[in-house]
């Protein structure tokens, strides 16, 4: 406990697009929290919803809102809990329109929705200062927006606030921050708590495998798993928090756990870079104080970032395909590593950047540093990838794959074939005063 | 000694920049790895299936070091000609798996 006073009790309901639905829905119904926050937007996600809105002014926001929230809505509107989600993609005011309507047609009467808009800098691209120069086609350009407006709207009686792209962290720090003390700090603290729930079962326990010593947690089950608990976290005044998983819920929360998801993606950890500030975790300490609850504290600001961050999808020419043929009985092993072979006798010409031929189950993963295999694997996949300039070479390549089986070595199987568009995501900078940005309102 | 008997680890990625994290057990497996995983042996240690430079930052206070590669995944995750998307979350297994004299 802290001796601040509370500034907000925040869950975590989902840590990319197509994660579950359940823990979300657990988490509001347990009554332990008041805003649940669901990161559902990944960059590229950005691009298919970026496509549907040119094709149709009413999407463009994630495919999956409407059963995401037809469980999700009904509890939260009994439990009073607010909803907090970045689904609305490339088209948050269409989002809000249809959670509007979503909730009159589940019965909720007097929901507040806010759409944050603003972030689709494409009509300012010309402010954009992009780290590398634009070689293909830009097809959208999405500024990263911080937790101020966000925090604005729930203050004003939102119930559910829906935007396009925002900083991840800023979805869970924003209930705290108009009940922050006015040090920067504070605010560092939020946006920490925000970094640390914003792949939900990754801080609980998930994708994570513990280490041998005094303090191993038991190991998770397959049922453990499963029903895996989302975190929560009360945050205070001060900036500090105490991080969780419900009571009744499969998962682990300790200081290694909390440790590594801090870590997680932030390269230089003595500056974290938010849009509403840069933070500093050097000085972040985690302690236990009860079973599956840590204490976070320590976090620090190091001021406003001079620009924010944005997205820039550029789409190039060409192809890239990623085929395997699989192999299987005995001898499984000589066959397959006789079959890559035979690839690379007769794809010789491509150039080496170009083409990338191994076998799945020896060294597809980590390639030159896979371990050594220890007996011969009993079923194997030998796998190309192919940077092809035209469908016409995506077909070739795919044709080689399949003409193993009449003309390679025995056994040729399980074709699998992918082939997908070359884009690069760019990153720019603009400055935030550059970027309006508004909530747009509409009520059930 | 692996790494990995005295650390946990987790791979990330933002663009064509690999992150991977190692926390350690203790403040003793904490200096060890310090010790020995500077940025140059790392950096010599996963190659050739990774080409970049390292950058090492240090979290003492949480006994984590982070490894950092900007060139290691050109293109970014869907540049890839691994097989399948996100091969990178696998990435922590080349510090895991790394064999080293404590002496």
């Amino acid at each position: 406990m802290s001796t601040s006073s509370l500034a907000c009790r925040v869950g975590s309901g989902a840590g990319f697009a197509g994660d579950r639905i359940d823990p979300a829905v657990r988490l509001v119904q347990s009554g332990e929290i008041d805003t649940i926050a669901l990161e559902c937007l990944a960059e590229r996600t950005l691009v298919p919803a970026i496509k549907a809105r040119t094709d149709n002014p009413h999407a463009g926001f994630d495919p999956r809102l409407e059963r995401r929230l037809t469980p999700l809505l009904p509890a939260a509107h009994k439990k009073n809990c607010r909803i907090v989600s970045n689904l609305g993609a490339a088209n948050p005011v269409a989002a809000g329109e249809a959670i509007t309507k979503l909730s009159y047609k589940l019965g909720i009467k007097g929901q507040r929705v806010a759409a944050l808009q603003g972030d689709d800098v494409m009509a300012l691209q010309s402010q954009v200062k992009w780290i590398r120069p634009i070689t293909g086609k830009l097809i959208g350009a999405h500024a990263y927006l911080g937790c101020k407006k966000i925090s604005q709207a729930l203050e004003e009686g939102a119930h559910v606030v829906v935007t396009g792209r925002v900083a991840d962290s800023a979805l869970f720090a924003a209930p705290a921050r108009a009940h922050l003390s006015n040090l920067e700090d504070a605010l560092a603290g939020a946006l920490t708590v925000g970094h640390l729930l914003e792949c939900g079962g990754q801080l609980t326990g998930g994708n994570y495998e513990p280490i041998a010593g005094a303090t191993k947690p038991p190991p998770l089950s397959a049922h453990d798993y499963a029903q895996l608990g989302y975190p929560l976290a009360k945050v205070y005044a001060d900036g500090t928090a105490d991080i969780s998983v419900l009571k009744d819920a499969p998962g682990i929360v300790d200081a290694i756990t909390c440790t590594l998801q801090l870590l997680y993606e932030v390269h230089d950890p003595a500056r974290y870079i938010t849009p509403d500030l840069i933070v500093d975790f050097s000085n972040i300490k985690f302690e236990s104080i009860g079973r599956n609850t840590i204490r976070m504290t320590g976090a620090k600001s190091k001021g406003l970032p001079p620009t924010l961050k944005v997205a820039g999808f550029v789409e190039h020419p060409g192809f890239l395909v990623d085929i395997e043929i699989g192999f299987a009985g005995e001898g499984a092993l000589a066959r397959a590593l006789n079959a890559a072979d035979v690839l690379r006798y007769r794809l010789n010409n491509w150039a080496p950047d170009t083409i990338s031929i191994d076998v799945v189950g020896l060294n597809s993963v980590l390639g030159a540093k896979s371990k050594p295999h220890r007996g011969d694997p009993v079923e194997l996949r030998v796998h190309i990838s192919a940077q092809c300039e035209t469908a016409m070479d995506a077909q070739s390549v795919e044709d080689e794959i399949y003409s193993l089986t009449l003309s390679g070595p025995a056994g040729g199987c399980s074709v699998r074939s992918e082939k997908r568009n070359r884009l690069e995501v760019l990153d720019g900078y603009i400055q935030a005063s550059s970027v309006p940005s508004q909530l747009i309102w509409s009520q059930s | 000694m692996r790494v990995g008997d005295i650390a946990t680890g987790r791979s990330g990625d933002k663009g064509d920049i690999l992150d991977l994290s190692l926390v350690a057990t203790d403040k003793a497996s904490y200096e060890l790895l310090h010790k020995h995983l500077t940025p140059e042996y790392v950096e010599k240690m996963v190659y050739p299936a990774l080409k970049s430079k390292v950058q090492r930052y240090e979290v003492p206070g949480l006994n984590a070091l982070k490894f950092v590669f900007p060139t290691a995944l050109p293109g970014g995750v869907y540049a890839s000609m691994h097989a399948g998307l996100h091969w990178q979350k696998a990435a922590i297994w080349f510090l895991l798996d790394h064999e080293f004299n404590p002496q």
